[in-house]
């Protein structure tokens, strides 16, 4: 049990770190002078001791949807896999909930973007149904395939599984089926070829215009949502397709878990800063690559058999 | 005459939660409408038409109350009789007499030499049929057409928006209940499933969720929109059904017990969350005055219940945890997962097609309900009416907040709800495998799991330790404007429903075919300065073009051609008779002696010059 409370404190301490980190690595290399990679717990700080400006013709739903962006993104942190072996992790929930709870998150952030009358909102939220309506096959296909190599669609079951045994054999589709996951990985947390993270512009914002309207304690709580999706699909991503590490003995088990979520950080900086932002309407054919290759890992793994 | 059986007791129980909201909600909404003596009959009929369909057991008291059903619901959508009512009403008394032939056709062909034969006799009658998928295709047309599965659906976005709220809650959340309810029960009569039939029904059910939710997505009147999600829902029962049916035929009871489980769980799911986003749908008519979703807006500050539950309805209705929408759609995930363990590679590679169908149908219903309730409740009053618009009458709140009270019981009491639906289907007993204990349930193999409550619960602990977070930082709250970059806010400049779905509308424009009208009004000639300028998008429903349209040309031409025949000249009518026979002559030596190419060919040739002597000119 405790050992789950560690796991869960290390997602949820780590998860800001995670983005600093990409964006100072993204500043170095776009030779910047790079920010502190601790700077989003500066922010975050700075910004619950702000007051509170809510826009007269928003309703209700602005005050209910931090929480209920929040909330089941916390909730998903606490079903992670487990970092080492024999510590404990909750079992009776599989991916489908998670892909649920997330969808549910992203759900109440449309409307947010919708609810303050502004076109920016409307924008962001609109971009944002059309994205994550095709990121949802990709990312069930792939949980499919992936349930299937790890033999179990408990998430945690099959992290232990593919640490304990991977059989060659699939290792065709369990690459497809990474590839896909990095796709969806990058999609869903808005980075650079779906969705720039550090524009203002109405051409290029997703995520960030529907959040425009956040003020103070409403904004921090909602980049610290955005920071635990990272850290939850980084967290999955490394759980599941970078199978090894877990069998160590816990301190070494934490390190080397560290160190691939740090990994995944560097990646995503190292592509954001290597591509340019597709347009809108090129996106679908980004995501239609994770979804055929969620497909394709299906169809192998079935050829392929037992 | 009428009997209970197990089936016929889970849905009379659907009817009763369905209809007890409803009749709150109605005697509400009774004074928006003119013809009360009409409308009052004409829903209590209604009602206990579908009542009778149920508990009905022999087959012309069934086929009596099936009619009755459809004709109380045809009179129904005349309430107010507008040009688009009468139209709409016309063509579903076609569509649903359409599928009626068929359903007696089914019965003529099993029903021995009674009409009075009871279905327990009819059972061992199909045992004894020579063509049972005969059967099947008959039970299909004639109660899928009803229910409003692809390519039968094109009635349903007419007819559900035209009659009053109250009666498209029931339409909806019942009659195409009623539909599934037949549909199963004559399923579980015929014997010796085949494989294509599943086959045929999950495709079926793959292509009504997906067209059903992309039509949804690109309407615009809000009734329109919930008719066209009631598709897309019946296409996932259809999936789970589907799927059933074809574990059944490879022999694994266990997993075809847990998709037919799925499917009727979720039948009664979206009896009631489809009924409750009628009935706010309505309220917000009612307020209104206006179907169009573009002219809404706002209208969470005016009627927070409705809203509120409008949400409650969308987010179950869009699949999201911990709702029973999510719970059931969860089960029908679960048991397409289960098609890992079957033999043939064939079919098992079909399997990914319906999950990415199912997936995607998910998304795009979140999609389209962001647009509905983001549009018609949140922002800015987009038109006069909104402006003025008051929360409904207390009646009318009562009916949705029971409603509302049976979508979360679906939620909470959800092992007892699986527990009766496993008794009532001739299926094996799997609820103990599902349930170890009460607050989760297992899937049947490959550890899936779900525990609503404790996803509940969890979600309330962090919601209130956000809420204590925020007591314990006390911000200061101030209230200003929304930033729109130096200028007002106003209603003109935040996103419209139809601009909200640009980018999917976009995307599936081959579907779509979308007509775009633009007017703009210029000042004295310039290009770009105008003084008010309007852009619409009609959508072409593919279906009704194309298919419907054909079918009704080729009518046309053959009605004509009859139409030509009797209005001869006397010598064209003697040729007319020396052709049949020489066509009889010819064919009885073509098929019945010898069957070769050069006879036919040589047949239709003087068929052909025939033809051209018969309908020629006259010289």
């Amino acid at each position: 049990m405790i050992n789950y409370i560690l796991t869960i404190l290390i997602i949820f301490l780590i998860a800001p770190f995670l983005l600093g980190l990409t964006k100072s690595i993204k500043m170095f290399l776009l030779f910047k002078k790079p920010m502190s990679p601790f700077q989003p717990y500066i922010d975050f700080a700075k910004l619950i001791h702000k007051e509170l400006v809510y826009a007269k013709e928003s309703s209700l739903i602005s005050r209910i949807a931090v929480f209920m962006i929040l909330a089941p993104i916390v909730v998903v942190v606490f079903l992670m896999p487990p970092v080492f072996h024999g510590s404990f992790y909750i079992s009776f929930i599989d991916a489908f909930t998670i892909t649920g709870l997330l969808s549910l998150s992203t759900f109440f952030l449309m409307l947010l973007g919708l609810d303050s009358a502004s076109a920016f909102g409307g924008i962001g939220s609109s971009r944002e149904a059309f994205i994550s309506a095709l990121v949802e096959p990709a990312m069930i296909l792939t949980i499919f395939s992936i349930s299937l190599i790890g033999q179990s669609i408990g998430i945690s079951k099959a992290v232990l599984n593919l640490n304990d045994y991977f059989d060659i054999n699939h290792a065709a589709s369990f690459v497809l089926a990474a590839i896909s996951f990095f796709i969806i990985l990058i999609a869903e947390n808005g980075r650079i070829p779906v969705d720039n993270p550090e524009t203002h512009l109405e051409l290029t914002m997703v995520h960030e215009a529907m959040i425009l309207e956040s003020t103070g304690a409403d904004l921090a709580l909602i980049e610290m949502a955005s920071a635990l999706k990272f850290a939850i699909f980084a967290t999955l991503f490394v759980s599941l397709f970078l199978p090894f590490g877990v069998n160590l003995c816990w301190c070494l088990a934490v390190t080397v878990f560290i160190l691939k979520l740090i990994l995944v950080s560097v990646a995503v900086a190292l592509i954001e800063v290597n591509t340019a932002k597709l347009r809108l309407f090129k996106v679908p054919n980004l995501l239609g690559i994770a979804i055929i290759f969620g497909f394709l890992s299906l169809f192998i793994y079935y050829v392929v058999g037992e | 005459m009428f009997s209970l059986n197990p089936l016929s007791m889970l849905f009379l129980f659907l009817i009763l939660l369905g209809v007890i909201p409803n009749l709150f909600y109605m005697t509400g909404y009774l004074s928006h409408i003119k013809r009360k003596t009409h409308f009052l009959i004409h829903y209590f009929t209604f009602i206990f038409s579908m009542t009778g369909v149920v508990l009905s057991n022999e087959i012309l008291p069934f086929l009596f109350f099936w009619e009755l059903m459809s004709l109380a619901s045809w009179q129904l959508i005349l309430t107010e009789p507008t040009d688009e009512a009468i139209k709409a009403a016309r063509f579903y008394f076609f569509m649903t007499h359409f599928g009626f032939v068929f359903i007696l056709l089914f019965f003529l062909m099993l029903g021995g030499d009674s009409l009075f034969t009871n279905f327990e006799t009819l059972k061992e009658l199909a045992a004894d049929f020579k063509y049972p998928t005969l059967l099947f295709l008959l039970i299909t047309v004639g109660f899928l057409s009803k229910a409003g599965v692809v390519p039968l659906h094109v009635w349903l976005p007419y007819a559900h928006p035209a009659a009053p709220s109250p009666v498209s809650a029931l339409m909806s959340g019942i009659m195409l209940k009623i539909a599934i309810y037949a549909f199963l029960r004559f399923l579980f009569i015929i014997p010796n499933w085949q494989i294509e039939w599943g086959v045929i029904i999950l495709a079926l059910g793959a292509i009504s969720s997906l067209v059903g939710v992309l039509y949804a997505i690109a309407s615009h009147d809000i009734k329109a929109l919930l008719a066209n999600h009631s598709i897309e829902n019946i296409g996932i029962i259809l999936i789970g059904i589907g799927v059933g049916m074809i574990f059944t035929y490879l022999k694994l009871p266990a997993l075809a017990a847990f998709a037919f489980i799925a499917a009727v769980y979720h039948t009664l799911n979206h009896m009631s969350f489809k009924s409750l986003l009628f009935m706010s749908a309505g309220s917000v008519l009612y307020a209104t005055q206006t179907k169009h979703i573009e002219s809404y807006g706002g209208l969470i500050k005016l009627m927070p219940i409705t809203a509120f539950m409008f949400l409650i309805a969308a987010i179950s209705i869009s699949a999201l945890p911990p709702t029973n929408g999510f719970l059931s759609e969860w089960m029908i995930f679960q048991s397409m997962l289960s098609s890992s363990g079957i033999d043939n590679l064939v079919l098992k590679l079909s399997f990914p097609f319906a999950i990415f169908a199912l997936a995607l149908t998910g998304g795009l219903a979140i999609a389209c309900f962001v647009k509905a309730f983001g549009i018609t409740f949140l922002g800015l009053a987009r038109s006069e009416n909104a402006k003025h618009a008051k929360e409904v009458n207390k009646l009318m709140l009562t009916g949705q907040i029971l409603m509302a009270g049976v979508v979360i019981s679906l939620m909470l009491f959800m092992p007892f709800f699986i527990k009766i639906i496993n008794y009532s289907l001739p299926i094996t007993d799997i609820y103990h495998k599902l349930f170890q204990n009460i607050w989760v349930m297992h899937s049947l193999n490959s550890n899936g799991a779900v525990a609503p409550l404790l996803i509940l619960a969890g979600l309330i602990i962090v919601v209130f330790a956000i809420y204590a977070f925020y007591k314990y930082l006390n911000p200061k709250i101030r209230i200003y404007h929304t930033w729109a970059c130096g200028y007002n806010t106003n209603a003109k400049s935040q996103y419209s429903a139809t601009g909200f779905a640009g980018p999917i509308r976009r995307f599936f424009e081959w579907l779509y075919r979308p007509e775009v009208h633009t007017h703009t009004q210029t000042i004295s000639g310039h290009k770009t300065k105008f003084t008010s300028s309007l852009y619409e998008v009609h959508i072409k429903p593919l279906f009704e073009k194309s298919l419907y349209d054909n079918v009704v040309k080729g009518l046309n031409f053959l009605s004509y051609f009859v139409y030509k025949l009797s209005h001869f000249e006397r010598h064209r009518y003697s040729s007319l008779i020396f052709m049949l026979l020489i066509f009889a002559l010819f064919s009885f030596r073509v098929f019945y002696k010898e069957i070769s190419w050069g006879n036919i060919v040589l047949e239709v040739i003087v068929m052909s010059i025939f033809y051209k002597f018969l309908f020629g000119e006259n010289k």
